[in-house]
């Protein structure tokens, strides 16, 4: 991705009181690009993005973004924040209208984000009569209304059920498939490995490591555990193994073979082959990944999750 | 027993909010308070006088008027003053005595004194009494000034010491005054007592009314089902929630009744009498306040039927203006509320002095009101929680 | 100002949904000022005139004159309604069963007394229950009797410079005659005063709307404090607008909800109890001064605190201290003292002055109450607005 940032923060620092929430955070996202803000409970996640997006003044650093300020960008906060009172459409409406929506387009825009919210069909009916997954998707929908280059989620799957969680995440998926760049909170690593291009990892206020999964894990140092469930000449197979260079470790056990290799996803067919000339027949491969938690614990000594 | 626990924790949960404790307690002294000012000594018209520069016989005459019985002598400065009190009804009438009417009078000239009313009854209706004391003084003049006229007396102030002197020996018409028909209010009614009882039972009705939001409340919370799934009889907790309702209500009447007494020197009759009534009337309270929770979901919507209904019956009963002076066929349908038959005890107990024997028909129209609610509520609060 | 329109009208959609805005701003002032017109309509007492009955047992001339002449100038006034009734003890019947207010009564030869210048007396009989009516029949009696008295006190002056207490009756009536020709000296002249107050039935139904006027507009500010507990003012915030139409979206919302409930009371009341509330310009130069004043001081409350319940509840408390002291239920004026002083700390007591001024006199008369009304909304809401600033960091 190159060009212009579609987000440029630098140095964003905000303290309540004695406590300092968020101290010289800075990153930039692309266009298109799907930015993952990791971090423990606490950690000064959503202050920041309360920043990026104006809603809390900051007490230093500067936030540029590619467009009008606001209008360019959509906030799907956390709680669900609707009117219960009013209908979707009614709800839809009127923030279209808030962002500068013409009242034709406005009424455009609301059956689009209610077909793709699927709610078409009770939009009509007060919000405070929907079920917790259709308020969810409707909080989502209102952040998506005025076409905003930057989507913000703050952690939209805490507290939710997994099929809904699951529901979720493809519609991010396919948000940023259609180029729109999106900063999204969560402290659940899954999300960040499976919906991010890069994440930030942010503990106690500070941005403590950034980059692609790739480059994070890279920081850890420990390469990829591999473990075959084979039989045959087992001492073999493991010493031919460990003549690779990617190979760090390689040791045969009662079992099979357990080797710790680097990037074991493109090494993985060499490890089969090399096996296989030894005599040694491979049942089953395991392999793991140190993931980002392994990061987190590997930079910070605590675990990501409570 | 459990009830109890139940009503003592809807006693805290209200107190924990403050506007409760002024709504409850303070609110209802400051009316007693307000009116016992304004109305106290109700009797009594408010005069207005202007009597500047009008000598020693125009303070005699002031004099004459603040002696009249139920005419209350308010001075005022000037002449544009008085207008103005008269026209925004701040006194019922007024009267200006010009300025050297003393001289005036002494001299022979023909004197007038004005008469200020409003175009209503009540004031051009004063204005017999207004009369009669000018009247009475101007006997005492009229006669100095005819001794002197006479020639009988070297002058005018000579003149009217000697008709002072004489007045008491000469053969008088007089006016005699008898009653007729049973005493309304006795006159050794205090100025604070009326508004006292009427305020305690328009504030305990509304107060208990009240107790339809905290039912709302629990409903909304899932408390009530909650308690149900635990091992107590629906029964149980009907009877907390009102029971909660009705100690409420007796801690505020005998806040206000102390209080009351206390401060203003207000006297509520025989205790065991007050008891009964506040009781009963405690318990029609919390009946319909229990009812009203259970017929409506929202608590602003409750609260708004709330002063509506407390506001409403309060003033059908009789808890503004006494129902004395009601017409005959809205005395009649007062009589609907549970208020106008708690008004009718205290006047008993108060202005007659009546004792709990003397208020057996009232008490036992408020314990038909107090069952009826009652049972209401329980069956509505039943259906509502089993729902 | 477009999305402060926006905003304002979403909560008013928002407000007329929830029945309970419509509740107090209109279902329960005009509930309340229909039951008290069906109180005070028929009361009796201000509207009626007094009944005054008469007995007259004697036949000479002095109770003569008395029935005819001073009651029947009495009567043509209207204010007085003058019963002649047969016996005494017929008329006693009827002053304890409160037909009649009061009662008088000449026995028989009561004037052959007053001219044989012996002790002579009248009889009031009046219902304790009753006392003003009966001190205005004490009254009459009394105006009658001290005439009569004048005249004997006149002739006893004069007798007594003599030295000799009695004259010769020839002197005595002599001298009868001349006081009684004398003019009384003091006279009682009537001016009418105009009535600057309101009716009773206008005045409930101003008092009452006026009075609930003050938690009408609660809705408007208190939902700002409701928005940020639900998370949608962050929505406010995050959207392209100042911050400045959100609060100012609000403080329209109260000040519209005031507008319609005084609208709809105004004209329900002239409509169904024919309340009159006077000029419709000065009515609406009062109201709209009205509503500004409730909007201020009910948004500045709001900014105290932590939540809309709590908002509630304080607003409840000085609404309601307010609208006491600002004579809404009673008129406080005729309180003594510091009393009818501290009325004017309510807005509330200048609206319904101003009502009470414009009905005794021309349009001039709204301009010092709406002043002083528009004095309060100024101060409440420029206090309001410095903390409203506050309010919108989420």
């Amino acid at each position: 991705m190159t060009g212009e940032p579609m987000l440029d923060c630098r140095g964003l620092r905000r303290s309540y009181g004695n406590l300092t929430a968020v101290d010289g955070v800075g990153f930039h996202i692309s266009p298109g690009e799907t930015y993952g803000l990791l971090g423990p409970n606490g950690a000064g996640k959503t202050t920041t993005i309360s920043m990026i997006a104006g809603l809390l003044d900051r007490d230093d650093g500067e936030v540029t973004v590619d467009g009008r300020p606001k209008a360019a960008i959509g906030y799907v906060p956390q709680e669900l924040a609707l009117y219960p009172d009013l209908s979707a459409r009614e709800n839809l409406m009127f923030f279209a209208r808030l962002y500068g929506m013409s009242t034709a387009d406005a009424k455009r825009r609301c059956a689009a984000v209610l077909e793709v919210t699927g709610l078409t069909d009770r939009a009509g009916d007060q919000t405070k009569k929907y079920s917790g997954g259709m308020k969810r998707r409707l909080n989502i929908g209102i952040g998506l209304l005025h076409r905003p280059k930057l989507l913000i989620l703050d952690e939209p799957t805490v507290g939710v059920d997994p099929q809904s969680r699951n529901a979720i995440l493809e519609s991010v998926e396919g948000l940023s498939g259609e180029g729109m760049a999106v900063l999204y909170t969560t402290h659940y690593m899954e999300e960040a490995e499976r919906l991010c291009d890069r994440v930030g990892i942010i503990d106690h206020g500070k941005l403590i490591a950034e980059g692609t999964r790739s480059e994070l894990v890279s920081l850890v140092g420990e390469g990829d555990r591999v473990r075959l469930l084979a039989t045959g000449n087992l001492a073999k197979a493991a010493a031919e193994l460990d003549g690779h260079p990617w190979v760090r470790q390689a040791s045969a056990t009662e079992e099979g073979i357990d080797l710790v290799v680097d990037d074991a996803r493109s090494n993985l067919p060499a490890i089969l082959t090399t096996a296989a000339a030894a005599d040694a027949a491979v049942r089953s491969v395991e392999v793991t990944e140190p993931d980002l938690e392994a990061v987190f614990l590997h930079l910070t000594g605590r675990a990501l999750r409570d | 027993m459990k009830a109890l626990w139940i009503a003592v924790g809807d006693l805290r949960r209200m107190f924990r909010a403050r506007a409760n404790i002024f709504f409850v307690f303070i609110f209802p002294m400051l009316l007693i308070l307000v009116l016992g000012a304004t109305f106290g000594g109700s009797g009594s018209a408010r005069l207005g006088v202007v009597s500047s520069d009008s000598g020693p016989l125009g303070t005699a005459l002031v004099r004459q008027l603040q002696r009249t019985p139920h005419l209350q002598v308010v001075p005022v400065t000037g002449a544009a003053a008085l207008l103005t009190q008269v026209e925004r009804g701040n006194v019922e009438a007024g009267i200006a005595i010009p300025p050297g009417y003393d001289g005036a009078v002494r001299a022979g000239h023909p004197v007038m004194v004005r008469y200020l009313a409003r175009p209503d009854q009540s004031s051009q209706q004063l204005g017999e009494t207004v009369r009669g004391a000018v009247a009475r003084q101007a006997a005492l003049l009229g006669a100095a000034r005819f001794a002197v006229a006479e020639r009988s007396a070297p002058s005018f102030g000579a003149a009217l010491a000697r008709a002072e002197q004489v007045s008491p020996r000469v053969p008088a018409v007089s006016v005699t005054e008898t009653t007729a028909g049973t005493a309304l209010f006795p006159s050794s009614l205090g100025q604070f007592d009326e508004g006292a009882w009427s305020q305690l039972l328009l504030f305990l009705f509304l107060i208990a009314l009240t107790g339809a939001a905290a039912i709302i409340e629990t409903r909304r919370l899932g408390v009530a089902r909650r308690m149900l799934a635990t091992p107590t009889s629906p029964g149980t907790v009907i009877a907390g929630a009102t029971l909660g309702r009705v100690l409420i209500a007796c801690v505020q009447a005998l806040v206000i009744i102390l209080g009351s007494a206390l401060f203003f020197g207000v006297r509520w009759g025989q205790p065991a009498g007050v008891a009964a009534v506040v009781i009963l009337y405690a318990c029609a309270g919390a009946g319909a306040g229990v009812l009203v929770g259970t017929l409506f979901r929202n608590e602003s919507q409750a609260a708004g039927v709330t002063l509506l209904l407390g506001l409403g019956l309060g003033a059908l009963g009789g808890c503004m203006v006494p129902l004395e002076i009601f017409p005959p066929t809205m005395r009649r349908i007062a009589h609907l509320t549970p208020q106008a038959w708690g008004n009718d005890a205290f006047n008993k107990l108060v202005g007659h002095g009546a004792s709990i024997t003397g208020i057996l028909p009232q008490l036992g129209a408020l314990a038909l009101f107090a069952a009826v609610l009652l049972a209401l509520a329980a069956w509505r609060l039943r259906r509502v929680l089993v729902a | 100002m477009r999305a402060t329109l926006l905003i304002c009208g979403k909560d008013l959609k928002t407000r007329l949904r929830d029945r309970s805005a419509v509740l107090i701003g209109i279902v329960v002032p005009l509930g309340l000022a229909l039951i008290f017109n069906s109180i005070f309509g028929g009361i009796t007492g201000n509207s009626k005139a007094i009944a005054l009955g008469v007995v007259n047992a004697d036949r000479g001339a002095a109770s003569a004159r008395f029935v005819s002449g001073v009651l029947g100038a009495v009567g043509r006034t209207g204010v007085i309604a003058i019963h002649v009734e047969p016996t005494a003890a017929r008329a006693r019947a009827l002053a304890a069963n409160g037909t009649l207010d009061a009662v008088i009564v000449i026995p028989a030869g009561f004037s052959a007394r007053v001219a044989a210048q012996r002790p002579a007396a009248m009889q009031v009989i009046g219902n304790v229950g009753n006392p003003i009516s009966t001190e205005i029949a004490r009254s009459i009696a009394g105006s009658y009797a001290a005439d009569l008295n004048r005249v004997r006190l006149s002739v006893a002056t004069v007798l007594a410079a003599g030295g000799s207490s009695a004259g010769s009756p020839a002197r005595v009536q002599a001298l009868a005659a001349r006081a009684a020709a004398a003019a009384a000296p003091v006279a009682v002249a009537d001016v009418s005063a105009k009535s600057k107050q309101l009716d009773q039935k206008s005045f409930f139904a101003a008092g009452m709307a006026v009075f609930f006027l003050f938690f009408t507009v609660q809705f408007g500010v208190t939902s700002l404090l409701e928005e940020r507990n639900d998370g949608t003012l962050a929505r406010l915030v995050a959207a392209p607008i100042s911050r400045v139409s959100i609060i100012a979206g609000k403080l329209l919302t109260s000040f519209m909800l005031g507008l319609i409930s005084m609208f709809v009371l105004v004209v329900a009341t002239t409509v169904l109890f024919h309340a009159s509330w006077g000029n419709p310009v000065g009515v609406a130069v009062l109201v709209i001064s009205a509503i500004l004043a409730a909007t201020g001081i009910m948004a500045l409350i709001a900014t105290f605190a932590k939540n809309s319940e709590q908002a509630a509840n304080w607003q409840s408390v000085v609404a309601v201290v307010l609208g006491l002291l600002g004579g809404t239920f009673f008129p406080v004026s005729l309180a003594p003292g510091i009393l009818s002083r501290l009325t004017f700390v309510a807005p509330q007591a200048w609206f319904m002055r101003g009502l009470g001024d414009l009905r005794g006199g021309s349009l001039s008369a709204v301009w010092v109450p709406a002043l002083a009304m528009l004095v309060f909304a100024a101060v409440s809401s420029g206090i309001a607005l410095t903390r409203l600033r506050h309010m919108t960091e989420v």
